[in-house]
């Protein structure tokens, strides 16, 4: 299907580098979804609220890139190990809809709204999907190896 | 005395074998394990980032430290909850795998960086704000955090790549 031999790819010749990389996909994945959910609480009315969402977004921005990008560069050589597996499995195919629609959403709607310091009821849906999204891209990203 | 009977009974209990043998909820309760690492482990780190001047520095030490609180609490709860199901579900795998209990000890060894800098770090955090800079044992409590529950992910996810040997 591609011509690319993954038999040749370093992360299949030596046992530490794929661990390795899930750990730290796993780490920056903690620190991008977490500083998410610190506004997603805001929003939701459910914590953080000596701050205000316009706040929490704008301090916890930085973080959010740092982790989405080492995210975005580990997962694509974890996926580099064996392309085909990934692309004809169904965990996989779902985690990269919820991941694509979780970045727009984040970015969009999401800072959008939270900059905006929105009425309990706007923060509350607009916080509600945003936590939905991720909970479903990490999943999606545990059952590839259930699928 | 060895635990290993205990081990192998726990896994023969029939609550392990259903939850071992599910092909739907012994993966979601590790979705689940991870989910609370994402939602709740970030806190952790951003909590240590913040002390560290590093993260979050438009919202004061305090308000980080109380607010992230009862969310950590419940991450815990969420993530010990599932990772103790986990345990449980393969527990004679476990007694015989080196990470577990490298995992176990680094545990162990947060519940003594509590005992040690909970009174000066954690539950003063207005002596933190005040601080003209930041104490150093406060800057040692988290790097030492970050330290080990890097430490905790790695061998817990170094567990899954250990065979048992037969």
């Amino acid at each position: 299907m591609l011509a690319y031999d993954p038999s040749t790819n370093p992360l299949n010749n030596n046992e530490w580098s794929f661990p390795l990389l899930e750990i730290i996909h796993i780490a920056s994945f903690a620190v991008a979804i977490g500083t998410i959910a610190i506004v997603d609480l805001r929003l939701l009315g459910i914590g953080m609220r000596r701050q205000t969402s316009a706040q929490l977004l704008k301090d916890t921005t930085p973080w959010t890139l740092i982790g989405l990008a080492i995210v975005l560069m580990s997962g694509p050589m974890i996926f580099s190990s064996d392309p085909n597996m990934y692309l004809g499995n169904p965990g996989f195919r779902f985690k990269m809809g919820a991941l694509l629609l979780a970045i727009l959403y984040n970015y969009t709607i999401h800072s959008k709204v939270a900059r905006s310091n929105p009425s309990p009821v706007v923060g509350a849906f607009v916080g509600g999907v945003s936590l939905a999204l991720w909970i479903s891209v990490v999943f999606g990203g545990l059952f590839i190896a259930f699928t | 005395m060895s635990l290993l009977p205990l081990f192998h009974w726990l896994q023969e209990t029939d609550f392990a074998t259903a939850l071992r043998e599910s092909a739907l909820v012994y993966p979601t309760v590790l979705a689940s394990h991870l989910t609370g690492m994402a939602l709740f482990g970030g806190l952790i780190f951003i909590t240590d980032l913040r002390i560290l001047g590093l993260a979050m520095r438009g919202t004061s030490v305090s308000d980080v430290i109380t607010q992230f609180r009862p969310w950590k609490r419940a991450g815990l709860v969420l993530v010990a909850g599932c990772g103790i199901m986990l345990a449980w579900a393969k527990a004679e795998f476990y007694y015989h795998n080196p990470y577990f209990w490298a995992k176990l000890s680094l545990l162990t060894l947060v519940g003594v960086h509590a005992l040690v800098f909970r009174r000066s770090v954690y539950n003063n955090p207005a002596a933190l704000d005040r601080a003209p800079v930041m104490p150093t044992n406060a800057i040692v409590a988290a790097c030492l955090s970050l330290t080990l529950w890097i430490g905790i992910l790695s061998m817990g996810r170094m567990i899954g790549y250990y065979e048992v040997k037969p």
